[in-house]
């Protein structure tokens, strides 16, 4: 695999080629606006191509540790549910490694031994959002302040993350 | 769009069909997220010319934002006996599609600037600030009785509110990705309760932009299609996030919630910087969902278009917005 330039160098390249090349040359002023809003989702997936399988395996780890600490001190029918469910695994061989070691553990572990194909990690990612999302509805309903304090860090965590993506977003077309 | 104006033509000889009508320009309009708009010149046998504006839908899974053409043109046409607040009159309805390639609202072209433009200009845009808030004041005071059956009447204050925080239960079940933070949210809006007001038709898209201005006559307010009935503060809450510049809110919060209350005669324990930041939550619900929808549609067979991942970005910023508000009002 070529792996220099990567990826991200090779969508900021094509930017360049559509605002420095591209863009002087159209009239209709519809096509310039949908070419700077492709640009801008172009410089966007530049960012997340260089780091959203690191982004989201942090986080996962992250959110999965919130989960099972509200789990250990919570009853939560929907919270057990989507912890259940665990990491995702494309690879049959690793899945059954990692079907081994949730049972071992009890309990899905973040952060396991996975699939670094982006489909997967996305898919482990969203899981993991929705026993977060279950366990900061159980501490929210527990009335655990302190809980629910660790979850909003989390979510100005996540949010920042966010804003990296978009840090060069514009308002254009209004 | 060059075939727009011989439709349109074909549209004028139905509606119109003495006054032998001819497209003499048409041309995009270009800004605006929701709806695809022309401005059209014709002139008329007897020599008379008058310009007008389209609106109309994007073609099918091409657009982000979804509102009703119908609904739309049934407020417009009862808004000048239900208001005191001025209108661009709506002239024709094209409601099937037939001749204007999708359902479109022809309205008069006014001649007018846009009030955001006024403001840009101006070296004191205080007074502009007022009459953008008296503008919107009005609005609010539009006696419900007078809409139109379709505009959905909620029963009260509190089933709206909670209509609305549950809407953002949804789509946490629907769109996971933003769930975390829309349940973070929700939940802490369903404990953070402002006092009440009165339900009031709330504009949907409240911004100076909106509001076309000339030493003529009054200012008009335009582009009602998410007009609803609700909570008036949804609007100011909504003002609060729009970024073109200036933002007479953010210029002087105090002097433009004084000139609301006064106008209004809410209170200040109704109308105050905190609540308003609470409506800012409470007037993005609608269109969130649809943000949301839109991507969440990427990558399928109804491509909703190059918009919806450009506002992503938008999304992003009001999971950033909301949790800053929550931060603040804790």
């Amino acid at each position: 695999m070529i792996t220099r330039p990567t990826t991200d160098v090779l969508i900021g390249d094509c930017c360049r080629e559509l605002i420095e090349a591209i863009l002087p040359g159209l009239t209709d002023e519809t096509l310039k606006l949908r070419l700077v809003m492709a640009e801008t989702v172009l410089r966007n997936a530049a960012v997340r191509a260089a780091h959203e399988i690191a982004w989201m395996r942090e986080e996962t780890a992250e959110l999965l540790a919130f989960a099972e600490q509200v789990a250990a001190r919570y009853d939560s029918e929907p919270l057990r549910v989507a912890l259940a469910a665990g990491p995702v695994q494309a690879d049959p061989a690793q899945a059954g490694r990692a079907q081994a070691g949730r049972a071992q553990a009890g309990r899905a572990q973040a952060g396991s031994a996975g699939s670094l194909h982006l489909a997967d990690v996305a898919e482990h990612y969203g899981r993991a959002g929705q026993a977060f999302t279950a366990a900061l509805a159980a501490a929210q309903e527990a009335g655990a302040a302190d809980l629910v304090a660790r979850a909003r860090d989390l979510l100005r965590n996540r949010i920042a993350t966010e804003q990296q993506v978009m840090a060069s977003y514009q308002v254009v077309g209004r | 769009m060059h075939t727009l104006g011989p439709r349109f033509e074909q549209f004028l000889a139905v509606v119109e069909p003495d006054r032998g009508g001819q497209v003499v320009a048409c041309e995009a309009i270009t800004g605006g997220y929701s709806r695809i708009s022309a401005r059209a010149r014709v002139r008329w046998r007897g020599g008379e010319e008058e310009t007008f504006i389209l609106r109309g839908d994007p073609p099918p899974g091409s657009g982000v934002f979804v509102s009703d053409r119908d609904a739309e043109w049934e407020l417009l046409a009862a808004l000048p006996a239900a208001t005191s607040v001025a209108t661009p009159a709506a002239r024709w309805y094209d409601k099937s599609g037939q001749y204007l390639g999708s359902k479109a609202i022809v309205m008069d072209c006014a001649t007018a600037v846009s009030l955001q433009d006024e403001m840009a200009r101006a070296g004191d845009a205080g007074p502009l600030a007022d009459l953008f808030v008296d503008t919107f004041a009005a609005v609010h005071g539009t006696p419900l009785g007078a809409l139109p059956a379709r505009v959905p009447h909620p029963p009260d204050w509190p089933g709206y509110l909670d209509e609305v925080l549950d809407r953002y239960d949804r789509m946490g079940r629907e769109y996971p990705s933003s769930a975390p933070v829309l349940r973070y949210v929700s939940s802490w809006a369903r404990a953070h309760r402002p006092p009440p007001t009165p339900l009031a038709l709330v504009h949907g898209d409240c911004q100076p932009s909106n509001v076309l201005v000339s030493a003529a006559g009054p200012p008009l307010v335009i582009d009602w299609e998410f007009a609803h009935i609700g909570d008036p503060r949804e609007d100011l809450g909504y003002y609060t996030q729009i970024p073109l510049q200036p933002n007479v809110y953010w210029a002087d919060p105090e002097r433009f919630l004084a000139r609301y209350r006064a106008a209004t005669r809410l209170t200040e324990e109704q109308v105050n910087p905190q609540v308003v930041d609470y409506f800012l939550i409470i007037g993005m619900a609608a269109l969130l969902e649809q943000l949301l929808a839109a991507a969440a549609a990427i990558g399928s067979a109804e491509r909703p278009g190059i918009l919806a991942p450009y506002l992503i970005n938008a999304i992003s910023h009001q999971h950033d917005m909301f949790l800053a508000i929550c931060d603040r009002l804790s």
